[in-house]
């Protein structure tokens, strides 16, 4: 895992919030964006080990190999599958057993979970929580 | 070369300006078909002021019902700068019912117009509202309080208006705000354009409101859209000790 400071240029902060505001008003009618950190990523790399196409959000679960053969669990928030499918989402677009890339924006309380924010999905394409994929988190 | 480029570029935005115009000014073929799936429009600058909802009318509440819907909303906006955002009905996946489903985010909704009856479902939690056409309203008092109480409506010339009563007080208001079994919403649904849709929302409650609050949503048309199905039955959000809501992580 990877946290992604907020120091950045004035422009990828505006973007990272304008994202932010579209994300929380649209993906989240269900419950508020504020259990999430509004301002660091976390980038988790790992396998898939289920997905859960359901209401009212979407999950990801994800093993993240670690040192010394150990094995950190992330559960990953994503929108509703109306949200997504007008995002470009299919249900069948992340499978168990699938590397991907996914940058979330964490739990406030330290536990290894998060609200998506960007995946790169096994064949590389790249998809965003609802709307376009977002741009890069600038890093420190 | 650039100023080819230019040329075209100012010609590209004349005609895109043009064909905006007139698809905003065409005629409406049927203003009284509402039917098909609608999603919340986006506002903000470039759209139409024609099709640009009007301001929401200010909220007074009462002296005693004002300070507590202060309160509360004092409190939500503390609890969410900590991170520690309260419970509301919908994490819990209770249904949101009138007026809030008319304007849920980004989820659409879809308007059926069958003899008789204007039926309105909102995809989120999949909140279905009847809206029986012609027929007298009942009180007040004989409408057992629900999510979505009872509707009538009718047509004035090309705006549907709708009467609705029975809206149960443990139903999550307009910005929080609490009801009394009193609240009437009167709502007037109308097209303003072939693809955009305004519904001007009254809220009159002569128990809490000093004076009925008016407030419009606006509506883009979504062209063939198939409504998503929205069973709420993975909800891993809870409510701890403290009323916060909390992600549930599975256990391993």
């Amino acid at each position: 895992m990877r946290l992604v400071l907020a120091n950045r240029p004035r422009v990828c902060r505006t973007i990272g919030a304008l994202t932010l505001l579209l994300l929380s008003s649209t993906a989240l009618a269900h419950h508020s964006f504020a259990m999430f950190d509004s301002v660091n990523k976390a980038t988790i790399t790992g396998t898939v080990t289920r997905f859960e196409w359901t209401n009212p959000h979407v999950f990801i679960e994800i093993d993240v190999a670690g040192e010394n053969g150990a094995v950190k669990h992330w559960s990953v928030e994503l929108g509703s599958p109306s949200i997504l499918l007008r995002g470009g989402w299919k249900f069948s677009d992340v499978k168990p057993g699938d590397k991907v890339t996914t940058i979330v924006n964490p739990l406030r309380d330290g536990r290894p979970g998060g609200m998506l924010y960007r995946i790169t999905l096994a064949d590389g394409r790249m998809l965003g929580n609802g709307g376009p994929p977002p741009p890069d988190p600038a890093t420190r | 070369m650039v100023r080819a480029s230019i040329i075209i570029s100012l010609g590209s935005l004349i005609v895109a300006t043009t064909v905006v115009a007139r698809a905003q000014t065409a005629p409406i073929p049927d203003p009284r078909n509402l039917s098909g799936a609608w999603e919340p429009m986006r506002v903000g600058r470039g759209t139409d002021p024609r099709l640009a909802p009007p301001p929401a009318g200010p909220i007074l509440p009462k002296p005693p019902y004002a300070d507590a819907w202060k309160a509360r909303r004092a409190a939500q906006e503390e609890a969410t700068r900590k991170g520690e955002p309260l419970a509301t009905g919908g994490s819990q996946c209770i249904p949101y019912g009138m007026p809030t489903m008319m304007s849920i985010a980004t989820y659409p909704m879809e308007i059926l117009q069958t003899p008789g009856q204007v039926t309105i479902i909102g995809e989120a939690f999949t909140e279905v509202r009847r809206v029986y056409l012609d027929r007298p309203q009942m009180k007040i008092e004989e409408v057992p309080p629900g999510y979505y109480g009872r509707s009538v409506g009718r047509w004035e010339a090309d705006t549907l208006v709708i009467d609705t009563i029975g809206i149960a007080t443990n139903v999550n208001g307009y910005q929080g705000l609490p009801h009394s079994n009193q609240l009437r919403i009167t709502e007037r649904i109308r097209l303003m354009a072939a693809d955009v849709l305004h519904d001007q929302i009254t809220l009159d409650d002569p128990v809490v409101l000093e004076k009925p609050v008016t407030y419009t949503l606006a509506y883009r048309r979504l062209p063939k859209y198939e409504m998503v199905e929205f069973v709420c039955d993975n909800n891993r959000e809870y409510v701890d000790d403290k009323g916060v809501v909390r992600m549930k992580l599975p256990e391993k």
